[in-house]
C-alpha cells in the first residue's frame, strides 16, 4: 500500500517536473462542462431495466472560445469513493491513462460549439456491477486527448450519487441444473458402493 | 525382473502383468505411453482426476475480474477466499491418507471427488461474498486427491521407479492449476460469444470443470484397481489383504518424526507453489503495469512448468537413489529445495520484467522439483501408515500455503516483492530439518547406516507391528516391501545382497 502510494506520488510529481507528452492529468483539466442526469440522489436503478437521461453542455458563464478545441464528448458512468474502498481495480489515479474510476461508457457524441448542449437516454446495461455511481463527461480534442470535463457531483464526489442494482446473472434453469447434477454425483457414488458390495458378496 | 514363487500370498494361478513386476506385483518399470492395466492405467486415471481437481480449485482466479463485479467482492473478500481454497485441504489430506490405508485409494479418491463436485456446481449459483468463500473452501477439499495419487502410485510401482511415478502423477495433476488459467477464460469467451452476457457466461463456464471432475471420478471407479492384485474390498473378503485398524495406523503415523519433518519441508516447496499460484498474476500486473491477460499468461507458465519440473524431481530422486540410496535422495532434496529458496530471494530483488520472468521460471523448476523429490522419500518412511504419512506431508504443504499467505501476503504490511524475498529466506530455514532425517538401515544426510542391531529394512518396517499382530500374519506385506526396498542402500552396498541388475529399471 505504501509502495503503491509512493509509486503514484512519484508518477504525479514526475509529470509536473518534466513535459509529459500524452499524459493527461485530471487535476490539469478545467471543469467547463455542465452535466446533469435523471437519477436523483440515492435512487436505486435496476440493471438492464431502468434508463438514465444525461444532459451535458458548456457552462454558459464561461468566455466564448473556451470550447474551440472540443471535438468529441464522451459520457461515462463512474464509481463513487464508497465503491472504491478495498477495490484496487477501481482506483482513482490522476494520470487519466491509468485512472480506473470510470469503467462504463454511456455515450459518445461529436461536439460543435454551435449546438453546445445535448441529451441522451441510456438503458443501464446488464453488465454494470452493483455499486454507487456518478456521471462524468470528458471533452476530447482532435488528437483524442482529454481537454475538459464535467460531472454530476462535487469535487469530493460526495453529493448527488445514485446506485445501480445489477442483475445476478442467474437463471432458474441454471439453478435447477446445478442442483440436479450435484444430487446425481452424490447418488451415483452410493450407487457404485452398493454395486461394489454386491460384487464382493458374489465373489465370496 | 519377474520374481515368482517368492509370493507368500495364496494364488490359484500367478496373474500375468503387462509390465515386469516384483514380489508385491508392483511394476518395476514406468512406461508413460502405455495404458496397460493395472499399473499404467492406475497412473493415467489418478493424474487425470487430480488434474481435474486442480482445475476446479483454481478455476475462479482467472475469472475474478468478472466475478468480483458480479458478486460485489472487495480485495479482502478475494484474499480470504484464496486462503480458504487451500486451507480446507489441510485436514482433508490427512484424513484422505488414513482413508487410503483403510479403504483403498480408488474408493477414497472417487468419494472425495464426487462429494466435492457439488461445490463446483454450486459456484455457478453463488450470489454473495459469503457463498463465494464457502464454495471455494469446499472445492479446495478436492486437492486431497493428491494423497490418494501418491499412495496409489506407491502401491503400484516399485522402489526403483516410485519417485518417477509419484513425480509425474503429482506434476501432471498440479498442471491443472496452470492450465485452468488458460482454459477458464477461453470457455468464458466462447460462451459469451454464443450470446450469454458476462454475468451469466462465467456461471455457465463453471459447469465444465464440474462435469470433468464428475466424469473422471466415474472413470476411476469403473476402470481403476487399488492394488495390482485387485481391489481392497474383494481382497479383504477373499482373505488376501488384511484390514487394519484406524487407531494403529494413526499411532504409527504420527509417532514417526520423519513424517513431521517432511510435512514441514513440503510446506516450503508445495506450499510456496500454491502461494505463488494465488499471488503472482497480481504481482506482475501491479509491479510491471501489464495487461491482465498478459499477467495471467505469465502466472499460467509458473504452474505449467510442472509438466517437467516435478516429474524431473521424481526422476532425479530415483536416479540418485539407485546410485547412492536413501542418503542420495535426502541430499538431492535438501540441495534442490534450498536452491529454490535462493532463487525466491532473487525474485524478490530483481527489478526488470525480463529478469523477473526468467528468475521466476528457474525458481518454479527448483520449487516443483523439490516437491517431486519429497515424494521420492515419503514412500519409505512407513509401510503400515503409508497413507497417513503421505497425508501428513500433503497436509503440511497446504499449511505452508496458508501460513505464508497470512504472514507475508495479507494486507499491506509488506510489498509483494519484500514478501517474496522473505518467503525465500523462510524456505531455506524450513528446509534445514531434512538434515535430521535418519533411517537406521540406510543412514541420513550426515550419518551412515546404524551398526547396532536394528539395522535392516525388515527391522525398520516390522517395528511397526507388535508380536501379536505378527503371529496373525498381518505384517507380511511389510515384509515383502522391506525386501523390495533394499535397493535404497545404493549401488555399492546393494551388490552385496543381490546380483547386479544389468537391465535399466527406469524406462519412460
Amino acid at each position: 500500500m505504501a509502495a503503491r502510494a509512493l509509486l503514484l506520488a512519484s508518477l504525479v510529481l514526475s509529470c509536473f517536473l518534466f513535459p509529459c507528452h500524452g499524459t493527461v492529468l485530471l487535476s490539469s483539466l478545467q471543469r467547463t462542462l455542465e452535466v446533469t442526469a435523471s437519477p436523483t440522489s440515492g435512487q436505486v436503478l435496476k440493471g438492464g431495466v431502468d434508463k438514465i437521461t444525461v444532459t451535458w453542455g458548456l457552462n454558459q458563464t464561461l468566455a466564448a472560445g473556451t470550447d474551440s478545441t472540443y471535438k468529441t464528448i464522451k459520457v461515462k458512468l463512474c464509481y463513487a469513493p464508497i465503491s472504491q474502498v478495498d477495490r484496487g481495480w477501481r482506483k482513482t489515479v490522476d494520470d487519466l491513462k491509468k485512472d480506473r474510476t470510470c469503467q462504463n461508457d454511456i455515450v459518445a457524441r461529436p461536439y460543435s460549439p454551435a449546438k453546445s448542449t445535448a441529451q441522451s437516454e441510456w438503458t443501464v446495461e446488464r453488465d454494470v456491477p452493483t455499486a454507487t455511481y456518478f456521471i462524468r463527461a470528458y471533452a476530447y480534442d482532435a488528437d483524442e486527448k482529454e481537454v475538459a470535463y464535467g460531472q454530476t457531483t462535487d469535487a469530493q464526489k460526495t453529493t448527488n450519487l445514485f446506485q445501480v442494482q445489477a442483475i445476478s446473472g442467474r437463471h432458474a434453469t441454471m439453478d435447477i441444473c446445478s442442483i440436479c447434477f450435484s444430487v446425481f454425483s452424490v447418488v451415483s457414488l452410493f450407487g457404485f458402493f452398493y454395486n461394489e458390495k454386491r460384487k464382493a458378496k458374489r465373489s465370496q | 525382473m519377474e520374481i515368482e514363487g517368492q509370493a507368500t500370498v495364496k494364488e490359484s494361478q500367478p496373474p500375468k502383468f503387462a509390465l515386469p513386476v516384483d514380489s508385491e506385483h508392483k511394476a518395476t518399470e514406468f512406461r508413460l505411453f502405455s495404458v496397460a492395466a493395472p499399473h499404467m492405467r492406475a497412473f493415467h486415471l489418478s493424474w487425470v482426476s487430480f488434474f481435474a481437481c486442480f482445475v476446479s480449485s483454481f478455476a475462479a482466479p482467472p475469472l475474478l475480474p468478472i466475478i468480483r463485479d458480479n458478486l460485489n467482492l472487495t480485495a479482502s473478500d478475494i484474499g480470504n477466499a484464496g486462503i480458504a481454497s487451500v486451507s480446507g485441504a489441510v485436514f482433508a489430506r490427512v484424513a484422505m491418507g488414513t482413508a487410503c490405508d483403510l479403504f483403498g485409494p480408488r474408493l477414497a479418491s472417487a468419494s472425495l471427488i464426487l462429494l466435492t463436485a457439488p461445490a463446483v456446481y454450486f459456484t455457478s449459483i453463488a450470489s454473495s461474498s459469503t457463498s463465494f468463500l464457502l464454495v471455494r473452501f469446499f472445492t479446495g477439499f478436492s486437492l486431497a486427491t493428491f494423497v490418494s495419487t501418491q499412495f496409489w502410485m506407491s502401491s503400484m510401482f516399485s522402489a526403483p521407479v516410485v519417485g518417477t511415478a509419484n513425480g509425474v502423477a503429482g506434476g501432471w495433476g498440479n498442471l491443472g492449476g496452470g492450465a485452468t488459467q488458460l482454459i477458464m477464460p477461453l470457455v468464458f469467451g466462447l460462451i459469451r460469444d454464443i450470446g450469454a452476457i458476462k454475468f451469466t457466461a462465467w456461471r455457465i463456464a463453471f459447469f465444465i470443470p464440474a462435469l470433468f471432475q464428475t466424469l473422471s471420478a466415474f472413470a476411476l471407479l469403473i476402470f481403476g484397481k487399488d492394488l495390482p492384485d485387485g481391489n481392497f474390498r474383494r481382497l479383504h473378503k477373499a482373505g488376501d489383504k488384511t484390514k487394519d485398524k484406524f487407531s494403529n495406523v494413526f499411532y504409527h503415523g504420527i509417532t514417526n518424526y520423519r513424517g513431521w519433518i517432511l510435512a514441514l519441508s513440503y510446506g516450503y516447496c508445495f506450499g510456496v507453489e500454491l502461494t505463488i499460484d494465488n499471488i503472482v498474476a497480481e504481482y506482475f500486473y501491479d509491479r510491471f503495469d501489464l495487461k491482465l491477460h498478459t499477467a495471467g499468461m505469465i502466472a499460467a507458465s509458473f504452474g505449467l512448468a510442472n509438466i517437467v519440473s516435478r516429474p524431473g524431481g521424481g526422476m532425479i530422486s530415483d536416479a540418485v537413489g539407485k546410485r547412492f540410496g536413501m542418503r542420495g535422495r535426502l541430499w538431492a532434496l535438501w540441495v534442490v529445495q534450498t536452491l529454490g529458496g535462493v532463487f525466491c530471494i532473487i525474485l524478490g530483488r530483481v527489478g526488470s520484467l525480463g529478469a523477473s520472468i526468467v528468475v521466476m521460471i528457474v525458481f518454479s523448476l527448483f520449487c516443483q522439483a523439490a516437491c517431486g523429490l519429497t515424494f521420492g522419500v515419503v514412500p519409505f518412511v512407513s509401510r503400515r501408515s503409508l497413507g497417513l504419512i503421505s497425508g501428513m506431508t500433503g497436509g503440511g504443504g497446504n499449511v505452508g500455503a496458508v501460513l505464508t499467505q497470512l504472514i507475508f501476503f495479507k494486507g499491506s504490511k509488506y510489498s509483494k516483492e519484500t514478501g517474496i524475498m522473505l518467503m525465500g529466506i523462510m524456505i531455506i530455514f524450513c528446509t534445514l530439518p531434512i538434515c535430521f532425517i535418519y533411517f537406521p538401515q540406510w543412514g541420513g544426510m550426515f550419518c551412515g547406516p546404524s551398526s547396532t542391531k536394528i539395522a535392516t529394512e525388515e527391522d525398520y518396517y516390522l517395528s511397526e507391528w507388535n508380536s501379536e499382530e505378527k503371529e496373525k500374519g498381518l505384517h507380511l506385506s511389510s515384509l515383502k516391501f522391506a525386501d523390495n526396498s533394499r535397493s535404497e542402500r545404493g549401488r555399492k552396498k546393494d551388490s552385496e545382497t543381490r546380483p547386479v541388475d544389468e537391465t535399466p529399471s527406469t524406462q519412460v
